[in-house]
């Protein structure tokens, strides 16, 4: 996930890198008007460039002249305009929706243009800061589920819900795979009465898994169904209920109004968005939709195999501010990879950025 | 957050309106507007790129027609541009055909052949369908399901595990009906063993079309995808679902693009009813977030192609018979004159609310009238006394009345222009009121 997005990101590091040096104009050694010997020794701390080691003794106008010379940076627009043009093509080239991108680039912008920016080792790592404190803000902390369960009091409920065609029926029966294997015990509500097979799809995959599943006829009550699978649940100690239900459109308000009425019935402890790596600018809206209409908690996108670019994790992350728990990365019960944000960035940042400790961040 | 966007392309053009030469610096802001809006409805971005680079060089080189201005210019630049990328409506006969359908994962396939099917049922065609996904649980029975509704007969097996056998197979079993529609299992560029299978199902069953089945939702992986199926089967249609969401389907145009294909359906909701065939006006239009930029295009083009106004003597204080005349014919074309006159700077003038009904029988009259007058008369008006009135009545056959009422119509007119003139002047034309008239779409 992510290799293309990472790669880009690597160029656009070094572009960075390259136009703030410029900004910075020739090494300060040049610009020192009097051709004393003597210069700044390094006001703090050990990361000083080796250029400067060999000066000494140095007169108090020469310190900071050369202190704001070497140790800080005042940026405009200008000098960084096309790394940051760079940037949002890549972004948007590997899925970001619009606004997100749109962020993204204020963020650095802010970050880095009209404030005194503090150099502490090297341009790169200004610039490797910036990028990686902009992708921690936009992608918010995780959520491990089995961690969750642990701590929260069973049946767990969890309902899973988004557009059409996005793999609800196949993540719940994916997290059913994975959570057994953890140890837990679960059961399946098939709340799509409405699509034509939804019951049977949902069926053929508790049988493979043998799980036990809820089931009523095509055209019930979803909220009956759900209800159901909650109750036998209680009755028989079981860990996880997992609610699937039909896909549908986020402007369409009576469907939207059937899903509240499912939440309260079903009273999930954990509401699951489900979206699709490879959607584009409308995994914005519809994941604002749903997130302000229902409610959600956490996020699965699936089919991060098509599209490993991983735009519409930063997008649908930023924008409703909920973890992601899994990607999806095929269609095998297996195919379901719990998601780190720190990971990913540190990943996305060439493992780089996992040196510096949360105290050395700006 | 998506009309936004519509909204800020359109602020776009409208500091393009009222201009006469093509601004750089206008172009530029329209452009990158253009680009936003093209790549939050998710055309590939490289596309986006080289279509505004396009637009942009024509805009700033092409001269716009004599009498258009240059937001209609650069507007048409763009409409004709887009129409060119998406190309023309995918073709859809109404004969006996096979049809192979491929797509990703979930993108609205099985749903889309028991759409079609009901299509061509309705066109009086027996048809029949076969499931050849024999991986997605519950792929037959719900095909199956949905045929059922429909009465379509539907060849399948819920056990069989080999896809090709089924297509074999099916294609025997519907030898006796007209049109057989193919459902294949979802699919992405990356699975080499589905491309082979692909490949397998189109050669077996030597369908005369190969659609592609897009998500209107998918983003930038439309390009890559599309070429992969092109590549394998030669994917000669497209058909966009779940429109009716938010989605704008730039995918789509990707994959269009791709192919060297057409549109052919829309799918704009879950039940067997909801396809419809492509309109390409709507779709740019919705892309752009913009109105029926079409109908815009063509008014500009249709009141240019009228004869030239002399606009400029017009503005001098020259407004004649002849000019009202050719003015009026313009504005005819453009629709309801109350509407447009309503949207003209007249300031305090006041108009009798008859001088805006200019039916185009009294249009003919006028034309009649003034064929009756002498050059002299046509050039200015105010030498045309009562007896000038009979005789030109007479030349006519018709009523000295109507003659006066041509020439009341012409004064109203012409106060209202000299009011406009103390108003700041040179704004009268036809530019102008198609620019105000086009600001209200
Ligand atoms: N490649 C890939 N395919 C997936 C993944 N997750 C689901 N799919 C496939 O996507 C298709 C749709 O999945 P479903 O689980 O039926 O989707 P859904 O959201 O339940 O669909 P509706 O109930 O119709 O709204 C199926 O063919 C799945 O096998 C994934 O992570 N990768
Ligand atoms: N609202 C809406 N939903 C649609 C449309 N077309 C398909 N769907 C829904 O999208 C989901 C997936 O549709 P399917 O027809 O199962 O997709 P598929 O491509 O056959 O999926 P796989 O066989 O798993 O690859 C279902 O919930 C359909 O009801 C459409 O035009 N509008
Ligand atoms: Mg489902
Ligand atoms: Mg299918």
């Amino acid at each position: 996930m992510f290799d293309s997005l990472k790669k880009r990101l690597h160029a656009i590091r070094n572009a960075f890198g390259s136009s703030i040096e410029d900004a910075m104009g020739p090494a300060p050694e040049e610009e020192v008007e009097q051709p004393l010997p003597e210069a700044a020794s390094p006001v703090q701390t050990g990361e000083t460039p080796p250029a400067e080691e060999k000066r000494e003794r140095p007169t108090v106008i020469n310190r900071l002249k050369v202190f704001v010379k070497e140790q800080e940076v005042l940026l405009q627009e200008k000098d960084i305009q096309e790394p940051l043009f760079e940037l949002e093509m890549a972004l948007l080239e590997n899925d970001v929706a619009l606004p997100v991108t749109d962020e993204i680039i204020a963020r650095m912008k802010e970050d880095l243009v009209g404030r005194r920016r503090r150099l502490r080792s090297s341009v790169d790592v200004l610039v490797l800061e910036t990028l990686r404190s902009a992708l921690c803000g936009v992608l918010g902390d995780g959520l491990n589920l089995i961690d969750y369960i642990n701590s929260h009091e069973r049946p767990i409920k969890i309902l899973f819900i988004g557009v059409n065609g996005t793999g609800k029926t196949t993540t719940v029966a994916k997290v059913a795979n994975y959570l057994r294997k953890h140890g837990f015990s679960v059961v399946i509500g098939a709340g799509d009465t409405y699509r034509a097979g939804a019951i049977e799809q949902l069926g053929t995959h508790a049988d493979r898994l043998d799980v036990k599943i809820i089931r009523h006829q095509a055209g019930a009550d979803p909220s009956a169904v759900l209800f159901d699978a909650v109750e036998y649940a209680r009755a028989h100690r079981i860990d996880v209920v997992l609610a699937d239900t039909a896909g549908r459109f986020h402007n369409r308000a009576n469907l939207m109004n059937q899903l509240s009425k499912i939440r309260r019935v079903v009273k999930p402890d954990l509401v699951v968005y489900v979206d699709e790596a490879v959607a584009g600018n409308d995994a914005v809206i519809r994941a604002d939709e749903f997130n302000r209409t229902v409610g959600t908690d956490a996020v699965v996108l699936t089919k991060a195999d098509i599209d490993p670019k991983g735009g519409a994790a930063i997008s649908i992350a930023h924008t409703i501010k909920k973890p992601i728990i899994f990607l999806g990365t095929g269609q095998g019960y297996d195919d379901i990879v719990p998601f780190e944000p720190r990971a990913v960035v540190d990943e996305l940042l060439g493992g780089e950025a996992q040196c510096w400790t949360d105290s050395e961040r700006p | 957050m998506l009309d936004r966007l519509g909204t800020s392309l359109k602020d776009a053009l409208k500091k393009l309106a009222g201009r006469t030469v093509i601004d750089r610096t206008a172009v530029d802001e329209l452009v990158r507007d253009l680009q936003r809006a093209l790549l939050q409805a998710d055309v590939n971005v490289k596309l986006v790129m080289q279509l505004s680079q396009a637009i942009k060089q024509r805009s700033l080189e092409e001269e716009p027609p004599k009498g258009m201005g240059v937001r209609e210019h650069v507007l048409r630049i763009v409409y004709q541009e887009i129409v060119n990328l998406m190309g023309r409506p995918g073709e859809v006969t109404l004969g006996p055909q096979t049809i192979l359908m491929a797509g990703l994962q979930g993108s609205g396939k099985t749903t889309t052949v028991a759409k079609l099917a009901r299509y061509f049922q309705r066109k009086g065609l027996r048809v029949g369908v076969i499931c050849a996904d024999t991986f997605r649980p519950g792929a037959y029975e719900q095909l199956r399901t949905l045929c059922d509704r429909i009465n379509v007969p539907c060849f399948g097996s819920p056990t069989e595990t080999d896809a090709r056998k089924i297509v074999r197979e099916g294609q025997q079993a519907c030898r006796h009906l007209e049109v057989v529609v193919i459902d294949t299992q979802g699919r992405h560029a990356f699975e080499e063993n589905l491309i082979e299978e692909i490949i397998d199902l189109n050669r077996i069953s030597r369908a005369d079309h190969r659609w592609l089945v897009i998500d209107a939702a998918l983003g930038q992986q439309a390009s890559e995808q599309a070429r992969r199926f092109h590549e394998a089967i030669e994917i000669d249609g497209v058909i966009v679902t779940k429109m009716d969401g938010t989605a704008k389907g730039g995918g789509a145009l990707s994959a269009v693009s791709e192919t060297k294909s057409g549109i052919v359906f829309i799918g704009s909701g879950e039940t067997i009813e909801d396809l419809e065939r492509f309109d390409p006006d709507g779709f740019v239009s919705r892309l752009l977030g913009m109105g029926d930029l079409r109908a815009l295009v063509e008014r500009a083009e249709e009141a240019v192609a009228g004869e030239d106004l002399d606009v400029n003597a017009l503005l001098k204080g020259k407004f004649t018979l002849r000019d009202m005349y050719k003015q009026l014919e313009a504005l005819n074309r453009m629709g309801p004159l109350k509407q447009i006159m309503s949207m003209l700077p007249l300031g305090n003038v006041q108009i009798p609310d008859d001088a805006y009904d200019i039916t185009s029988a009294k249009m003919q009259r006028y034309r009649v009238v003034m064929d009756s007058m002498t050059a002299a008369e046509l050039d200015d008006p105010s030498v045309i006394g009562s007896s000038r009135i009979k005789r030109i009545a007479r030349g006519a056959g018709v009523s000295p009345d109507d003659v006066r009422d041509l020439l009341k119509y012409y004064k109203v007119m012409q106060r209202a222009l000299k009011g406009m003139r103390g108003l700041g002047g040179g704004k009268f034309n036809m530019q102008r009121m198609m620019k105000k008239f086009g600001r209200t779409l």
